[in-house]
């Protein structure tokens, strides 16, 4: 940001008030200080052989069962995959392809995701869940639906 | 005189009386559902809201905020899964009573404290912060500048074990907040070409991104890779003794509930501090002051009081700081923050000089959401109490669907929808690592105002660096900032010496034992 994004995409100074640049430059320089602070901390530690404590830790593991939810090799990204790709697809399908079709389609592929196997209970959500919100933006709040519109 | 009354009778409006009704309805219901909590219904509301008109849409999320207060506490009375975070100190003595058969005498307890300490803050919050925001009308741009850096730096410590975290996420929410058109020149700034860019970010993608589906990415990993396990919920006693709160029951616990309001006032007011803080506090104090303190813990309806009137009370006591300095305290008044700017209003000491009526009738749906908390929790509890059994396989795919929903409707943009998508995958990380996303969120909100207000500072004073040395007030805000790094910083450094110092201690001792 400091080399490239700030100044390419910053307004040149107008010659009054404070440069455009200044604000963003200095939020980025208190992240850089506040993550070079927490490297040094831990640098520190690392050669005073001294345990920074878990809570404390850059990071820190789920302290509630252990189990490291919040640790950087935990993190699921097959569930993260599973569970984003259908809503980017939504996002995508969307602009082409009906919402009553994609929505209804998205919700019974999200639900298999999550572990619905109830065939005939995904159905029912599907249908409820993207009947009511077309009901809703359409007659209730006026909003056309994403994507062409055929009735 | 005039504007206070035309201002409540436009809060006794029909449609003002439906929305705020519905809103605690809506709130209740949400609230009790374990996972989801008062800010995130309001994040995922306030895209409805953009049809109304500002009275209707704020008393509709006020409503939607107090309701969610008083709900976390079904779930924390019937299952000991707090549905916000304030109502785990419920939880304590809640559950018990559950386990006795007495959950509805605890949730009509639970019930009453919130209204009740609901109720007193409201009055407080009325009483003073219209002559607070005379007083704070004589701060300049150096004084709001200073205030917002102050605010930040406190908010900073919000919703994570390390300020360096909380500060570098609000650094970050600054820098995001800075995204469009730059106020001075009104140019594109930050935009990398990207037209949909050049207004900004909006509040409504990004807050839902963070707050309703990074935590249901979360949830729902919980939810597959654990397993979901199923509700176990306690049956009432058909006996009138166990379900039915006395009179006399009630005033017993009359102190009990003052402190916790008073508490609960105090907390509240004061920036970053938050209600499971005060729900906390209020708890220790009754158990400190009771003269039954080993029956703590094991079903006591003080312990519920205590904790509900307290957290209850933040709710309008957090409004202070709002209207007398447009500063927000915790995350959901930071999002009515947004909903109030949504609806062309800047909240802060004018808008009781620009907005008097509109004041005065969100005054009025203060004190009917607490009127009809009473009439809906009380005619409604059991419906609610239903609300904690929704499967997870039907709740999550509905709150995914609002999510993507609610985004596109702010703007009817699919643009909106993918930053959403975006902001959730960040907010799954920044919570993954300990990341503030409340202090992401105020900066966010609050960078524009920062930079309006040094802009100004930098325009008024002519460059003269010393500014801040010639304004005493902001002087002392700058001071407390600085003091609330460092104080932050230093507490950080004894509690790791106390612990390496008691770790080394317990090394010791289980060394010499085993000599």
């Amino acid at each position: 940001m400091i080399i490239w994004g700030i100044p390419t995409y910053t307004p040149k100074y107008p010659g009054y008030g404070a440069s455009p640049a200044l604000v963003p430059y200095v939020s980025v320089g208190v992240v850089m200080f506040m993550a070079c602070l927490s490297l040094l901390r831990i640098g520190i530690a690392s050669i005073m052989n001294k345990h920074i404590p878990a809570e404390e830790s850059e990071f820190p593991e789920d302290m509630e069962d252990g189990a490291g939810f919040t640790q950087v090799g935990r993190v699921k990204l097959q569930h993260l995959a599973s569970t984003m790709i259908p809503c980017i697809l939504l996002v995508a399908a969307i602009e082409y392809i009906a919402y009553i079709f994609v929505s209804f389609i998205f919700l019974m592929i999200f639900q298999y995701v999550i572990g619905n196997r109830k065939c005939i209970q995904s159905i029912v959500v599907s249908v409820i869940l993207t009947a009511a919100l077309y009901i809703v933006m359409r007659y209730g709040f006026g909003v056309p639906v994403p994507g062409p519109q055929f009735f | 005189m005039e504007m206070i009354i035309a201002g409540l009778l436009d809060s006794l409006a029909p449609a003002s009386l439906l929305f705020v009704f519905l809103g605690v309805a809506i709130g209740v219901l949400i609230g009790a559902i374990p996972g989801i909590n008062g800010p995130m219904a309001i994040a995922l509301f306030i895209p409805v809201t953009y049809y109304m008109s500002p009275l209707t849409a704020i008393g509709f999320l006020v409503g939607l905020n107090k309701g969610a207060f008083f709900g976390g506490a079904v779930s924390a009375v019937l299952l000991r899964t707090p549905g916000t975070p304030e109502a785990a100190a419920t939880a304590w003595d809640g559950y018990p009573l559950t386990q006795q058969g007495k959950g509805e005498k605890a949730l009509r307890m639970a019930l009453y404290s919130s209204v009740a300490g609901d109720f007193i803050s409201t009055l407080v919050l009325i009483l003073i912060a219209s002559p607070l925001a005379a007083v704070a009308l004589f701060m300049g741009p150096a004084e709001i500048f200073a205030l917002i850096s102050l605010a930040l730096t406190v908010i900073a410590g919000i919703g994570t074990n390390s300020i360096f975290r909380g500060l570098m996420a609000a650094g970050f929410g600054i820098l995001v907040g800075l995204i469009g058109t730059e106020p001075v020149t009104a140019l594109p700034r930050l935009t990398f070409d990207i037209y949909q860019f050049g207004g900004g970010l909006s509040l409504i993608p990004v807050a839902i991104g963070l707050l309703a589906f990074s935590e249901i990415l979360l949830q729902l990993e919980k939810f597959t890779v654990k397993g979901g396990g199923e509700h176990k919920i306690h049956v009432f006693s058909s006996k009138l003794e166990d379900r039915m709160l006395s009179v006399k029951e009630f005033f017993a616990n009359t102190k009990t509930l003052l402190r916790g309001s008073l508490i609960g006032i105090g907390v509240g007011a004061m920036p970053g501090l938050g209600a499971p803080v005060a729900s906390f506090m209020s708890y220790d104090q009754a158990m400190k002051r009771s003269k039954h303190k080993e029956e703590f813990g094991k079903g006591r309806l003080e312990g519920v009081a205590a904790s509900e009137s307290a957290n209850s009370a933040v709710v309008a006591a957090s409004m202070i700081p709002l209207f007398v300095l447009g500063i927000p305290g915790n995350l959901a008044v930071a999002m009515l923050m947004g909903a109030f700017m949504i609806h062309g209003m800047q909240p802060g000491p004018l808008m009781f000089q620009e907005n008097a009526q509109f004041m005065y009738g969100v005054y009025g749906s203060l004190l009917i959401a607490s009127l009809l908390l009473l009439i809906i929790g009380r005619f409604g509890l059991r419906f609610f109490c239903k609300a904690v059994n929704i499967p997870a396989m039907i709740l999550y795919p509905i709150v995914v669907f609002t999510c993507i929903m609610g985004s596109y409707l702010g703007q009817s943009s699919m643009f909106d929808v993918g930053i959403m998508l975006a902001f959730g995958f960040i907010g799954y990380y920044m919570r993954k690592f300990d990341y503030s996303y409340v202090a992401f969120l105020i900066g966010f909100i609050l960078a524009p105002e920062w930079e309006r207000a040094l802009q100004q500072v930098v325009i008024i004073s002519e460059y003269d660096t010393y500014m801040f040395l010639q304004r005493p007030v902001a002087m002392g805000l700058m001071a407390l900032a600085i003091f609330v790094i460092v104080r932050t910083f230093w507490i950080g450094i004894n509690k790791g010496r106390k612990k390496q110092q008691l770790e080394a201690a317990a090394a010791a001792a289980g060394q010499h034992k085993g000599d």
